[in-house]
């Protein structure tokens, strides 16, 4: 996996965000670290335990806990699948199996080519557009099977 | 800037309402995340182009704001012209300039941008007349859609504040406590625990140092109620809490917002900062020495982050797992001190309670269920957005009267309240009025407002699949019976789904059920098995179907079916075949087309496009 | 813990105890059984594996009665318990028969199963067997040394008790506590020629200045030393040698008369 480096400068100014040794932070800290890299880098989460003043061990169980952290790099374009209630009996379970077989990795991986993510989420409050997939936060409603499909292998 | 007395206040919103009444035409854009991932964002922009290009602030005297959520989210982008009232609704950037000409500057309605009631297929031009909306009776959604969220002076020139001003200037805190026991609020979140006791609880607790909580994690995949608020009118929530803050003694709070909700993060940060500058946050406010601040926490995409004490834990930055709770919150919550946390619906409702008093609130709604209660109104009906309806309205009204009924027209098959933590209602149970003991009697949950509509292509086993895998995903996995038994119970639904279900696994469901629900630590636990139990008593059959006849009635477990096409109905249309994403279908067009079985993944698509009703599960 | 005396009844039986006890306690203190597997008395409960489980009611609770954990439940002043009944018995074993399907190789878990009569799962055993139940006390003991180098990953069923970033944890000063405290020895440890292997890590250990045996690591030393504000200097010496110096040490001192051996000088010195 090609690992982005991760740039201290810009770690440094996520710390200073954020009241040395209060431990109450961390949550906002990752999230922060999170959009910044586009992971949890474990470099970028000792600077910020030492910084908070907590063990490692703690943050580490936080940033697995949470789904909004990921612990590897993510693809270019992160693909969403509501699979919220609504979402879900309008078939979008269809089409998270079709993304996952057209793309080769389970909801939660990467392709190997570091282009593609693909996640599920539970409700991104669109139901009456249901089912929704998101492409990197840009919407689409009312998918169908096939359509997916045809979009990705177009953008290819 | 700061508004120091209630005099001044007064001031302000008169100004306010001034400013609003120069204005002879406004045009509101709603901009919800529903409208927004529908392109509004582009039509608030055309509009506002245009204003600029050709003068219209000027020459019409014309105001304009992007608005919260409307509800109607189905016809989304929506467009409201007031004073007339006029709702366009699916608008496009470029019906824009149509809009400026026409409506704006000749004063003619378009009649194709106008709402078309499916059932008597007439147009109607009134915002209040559409069926959808005048059903309903909104309180804690009772700005939203009106003001422009983003601006605090919006929000005064409709009463915003008042009632924090009537709390602290003419009520003792024990009053405040008093007027929401008196009026039967009931937590909105869920659980539907009497406010007015839990914030008498708190306040007579010893601990000096205390917490006002708002909870916006809106776990309830499905739901979209506190996320509109929040976006649509924060200052609503604000009030609320401080109001809460004065009655209960407390100085400090948090508001904790689900990590998917941008939007809403953003628009209560706005709100925050602004009701700071104004003093009704922070130190002395209003003038009456009271202090009490707010900060937000976001969420880290946790299910169980909304249960109280797992949120507290996430508040203080650490791992969101439940404690068991034989010693209460509201005596020892976050960071061990007296807590209270309402939901973001609870607290919208405050100020109105303070304002209009107790009995209007109480007067509302059923005896023991008061005011009225949010949904979001999702899945196959046709209708699909947020109402507010007065509690006690019936589960038919809501869907038929408010939803316009199923989708196409198809049969209705359940409903289910109450997100993973409630059940699935079927036919039988339409009448039954909507309130906090009647759901749970009937062995669903009222929920935070989650109302999901179901029609006969849903199949109910995989509903409870459904939730029960959600379930998995989202225990904390601390206690043996929640990890471990909803992972069983998990494990057998989807042996179940799958085809390879087997004599007796109903009665093991049961059984295991019985032990999550007695020996799980926290709610979430407790409640895991309601989905799969409420699917089990009113729909056995289907479950038996599955396990006997290794079929899926509904046409969705995979395994379970095959589609076909009725030779008798289709009439070689060939929608179907252009549909097919795996092209299995084959016929001439006026022929009747044949779908080859084995190539079929069972899809749907043909299914949802066929005009006739052709294709058949077998 | 407040002074106040409460009353209560155990299987019928009257009872006095500390307001603020749990019921676990009050139980244990008069020898009345009931399982647990992820209690310590020196640890903070969680009621995590719910194999404690009572009946409670209260004569004021006009009929209303509930499982709770005991290791949780604080007494209170006329509270009545039950620790056995067929509902708790079905609890019980349906709690083992599920950590069962996880754990189906683990020998304590089988013997405490066996005790209340499962003896295989009935449930289909999951994909990833372990032996670890997750009960949570190696975390909790490391965090009470003060060390906090391991902790939970993850949550629901992929839940697992880990290092962080699963690589060897920098905290681990290598006592070994995790692993004496698991009741299922889930955690594997050695010692092999003065060196400690835990955890993917290898610690040098110190060696008894007497008998030159492995006392401990040197982290540990200088993490005990370090706590106790002492000079590690005073703890160079192996428990069984310290403990034959002591006696030697009385001995010398009330045994004067004796010539002293040449051992006993120098242990006194
Ligand atoms: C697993 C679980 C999830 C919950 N999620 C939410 C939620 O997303 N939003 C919410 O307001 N309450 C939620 N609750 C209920 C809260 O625990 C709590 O009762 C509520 O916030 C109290 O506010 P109320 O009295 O105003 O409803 C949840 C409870 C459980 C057990
Ligand atoms: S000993 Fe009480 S829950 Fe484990």
């Amino acid at each position: 996996m090609s690992e982005t480096s991760i740039d201290p400068d810009r770690v440094r100014s996520i710390l200073t965000r954020y009241p040395q040794g209060d431990g109450s932070g961390l949550i906002h800290a990752l999230q922060d670290i999170q959009a910044e890299f586009g992971y949890v880098a474990c470099e970028a989460v000792a600077r910020l335990c030492e910084h908070l003043n907590i063990p490692l061990s703690k943050a580490f169980s936080v940033a697995t806990f949470y789904k909004a952290f990921s612990l590897e790099p993510k693809g270019e374009t992160i693909i969403r699948v509501c699979t919220g209630t609504a979402c879900h009996i309008r078939g979008s379970q269809i089409l998270a199996d079709e993304l996952s077989s057209l793309l080769d990795v389970e909801p939660g991986g990467t392709t190997k080519d570091l282009k593609f993510t693909l996640e599920t989420v539970n409700c991104v409050g669109a139901c009456a557009m249901a089912p929704v997939v998101a492409f990197n936060g840009v919407y689409q409603g009312n998918v169908q099977p096939g359509a997916l499909t045809r979009k990705i292998r177009g953008g290819k | 800037m700061r508004i120091n007395s209630v005099k001044s206040l007064t001031r302000a919103a008169g100004r306010a309402r001034g400013e609003r009444k120069r204005l002879e035409t406004e045009v509101l854009v709603c901009a919800g995340t529903g409208c927004l991932a529908n392109g509004s964002m582009d039509v608030a922009e055309a509009f506002l182009g245009a204003i600029r290009r050709r003068k219209l602030e000027a020459r019409l005297k014309l105001g304009f704001k992007t608005t919260g959520c409307h509800g109607f989210c189905e016809k989304g982008p929506l467009v409201i012209i007031q004073p007339q009232g006029i709702f366009y609704k699916g608008v496009k950037a470029k019906d824009v300039k149509e809009i400026v000409d026409q409506t704006l500057l000749k004063g003619q309605v378009i009649q194709r941008l106008l709402y078309r009631d499916p059932n008597t297929k007439q147009r109607v031009e009134q915002y209040a007349e559409i069926p959808f909306y005048s059903k309903q009776h909104r309180i804690a959604l009772r700005n939203i859609g009106k003001i422009d969220p983003k601006c605090i002076d919006d929000c005064l020139a409709v009463g915003g504040y008042t009632g924090l001003a009537k709390a602290l200037t003419e009520m003792k805190p024990t009053e405040v406590i008093d007027a929401v026991t008196e009026s039967g609020l009931r937590g909105r979140g869920g659980g539907g625990f009497p406010t007015g006791r839990k914030w008498k609880t708190c306040r007579e607790a010893e601990d000096p140092t205390k917490y006002v909580l708002c909870n916006a994690d809106e776990g309830d995949p499905g739901a979209f109620m506190d996320r509109s608020i929040c976006e649509g009118d924060p200052h609503a929530v604000l009030e609320g809490m401080v109001i809460g803050a004065w009655a209960v003694g407390a100085s400090k709070g948090y508001i904790y917002v689900r990590e998917e909700y941008p939007l809403a993060v953003k628009h209560l940060q706005a709100a925050i900062e602004q009701a700071r500058e104004r003093g009704f946050l922070g130190d002395d406010i209003l003038g009456t020495g009271f202090s009490y601040d707010v900060q937000i926490a976001r969420g880290g995409g946790a299910f169980v982050c909304g249960e109280s004490s797992a949120l507290m834990k996430s508040v203080a930055g650490e791992v969101g797992e439940p404690r068991a709770k034989y010693v209460h919150s509201v005596i020892r919550g976050l960071y061990d001190k007296p807590t209270v946390l309402n939901n973001v619906e609870t607290w919208a409702n405050v100020p109105w309670i303070i304002t209009e008093g107790a009995a209007a609130f109480a007067s509302l709604g059923t005896k023991k269920s008061t005011g009225t209660k949010t949904f979001s109104l999702v899945g196959k009906v046709k209708n699909t957005g947020l109402v507010e309806v007065p509690m006690g309205i019936t589960l038919r009204e809501i869907i038929y009267d408010i939803g316009g009924g199923i989708i196409k027209n198809r049969p209705f098959k359940g409903v289910q309240t109450g997100g993973p933590s409630g059940g699935c209602l079927p036919e039988g149970k339409l009448d039954l009025p909507v309130d906090f003991d009647t759901l749970t009697e009937a062995g669903s949950m009222m929920g935070s407002g989650g109302m999901i509509v179901m029609d006969d292509r849903t199949c109910m086993v995989d509903v409870a699949r459904y939730f029960l895998k959600f379930l998995v995903d989202e225990s904390c996995g601390k206690c043996v019976p929640c990890r471990e038994g909803v992972h069983q119970l998990h494990q057998t639904v989807n042996d179940i789904c799958a085809g390879n279900g087997r004599p007796g696994d109903l009665e093991r469901i049961e059984a295991l059920s019985d032990v999550v629900v007695k020996a799980s630590l926290c709610a979430l636990g407790k409640s895991a098995p309601n989905p799969i139990l409420s699917t089990l008593r009113y729909f056995r059959e289907e479950y038996e179907a599955h396990i006997n006849d290794r079929k899926c009635p509904a046409g969705v477990c995979r395994n379970l079916f095959t589609f076909r096409i009725s030779p008798e109905i289709c009439n070689g249309c060939g929608l179907c075949a252009k549909s097919c994403p795996v092209d299995c279908i084959a016929g001439e067009k006026k022929e009747v087309h044949v779908i080859d079985a084995s190539v079929c993944t069972r899809c749907g698509a043909c299914r949802n496009v066929c005009p006739t009703d052709a294709v058949e599960v077998i | 813990m407040s002074e106040k005396v409460v009353n209560l009844e155990i299987n019928g039986r009257g009872f006095q105890a500390r307001e603020g006890m749990t019921i676990l306690e009050v139980a244990k203190r008069e020898g009345i059984p009931i399982p647990t597997l992820c209690h310590h008395d020196a640890l903070e409960p969680v009621g995590a594996c719910r194999l404690c489980m009572v009946e409670i009611t209260h004569p004021n609770w006009r009929g209303w009665k509930g499982l709770v954990t005991a290791c949780l439940y604080p007494v209170e002043e006329g509270l009545q318990v039950t620790t056995e009944s067929q509902e708790i018995h079905q609890v019980r074993k349906t709690i083992l028969d599920l950590l069962l399907a996880r754990c189906p190789d683990a020998p304590y878990i089988q013997k405490v199963a066996a005790e209340h009569g499962v003896t295989a799962t009935s449930f289909k055993k999951n994909e990833v067997q372990t032996v670890c139940i997750l009960c949570g006390l190696c975390v909790r003991v490391c965090a009470v040394k003060g060390c906090n180098a391991i902790g939970t990953a993850r949550r629901g069923i992929r839940r697992e008790i880990a290092a962080p970033f699963g690589m060897p944890p920098p905290d681990c000063i290598g006592c070994t506590s995790c692993a004496h405290i698991c009741p299922t020895d889930a955690i594997p440890w050695e010692d092999v020629n003065g060196v400690r292997k835990i955890w993917d890590q290898e610690f040098e250990m110190v060696r008894c200045v007497s008998c030159g045996r492995p006392i401990m690591p040197v982290t540990q030393l200088e993490f005990e030393a370090k706590r106790a504000g002492i000079s590690p200097d005073y703890m160079t010496t192996c428990p069984a040698c310290s403990q034959q110096k002591t006696l030697e040490t009385i001995r010398t001192a009330f045994t004067i008369k004796r010539p002293a051996s040449e051992d006993a000088v120098e242990a006194a010195s």
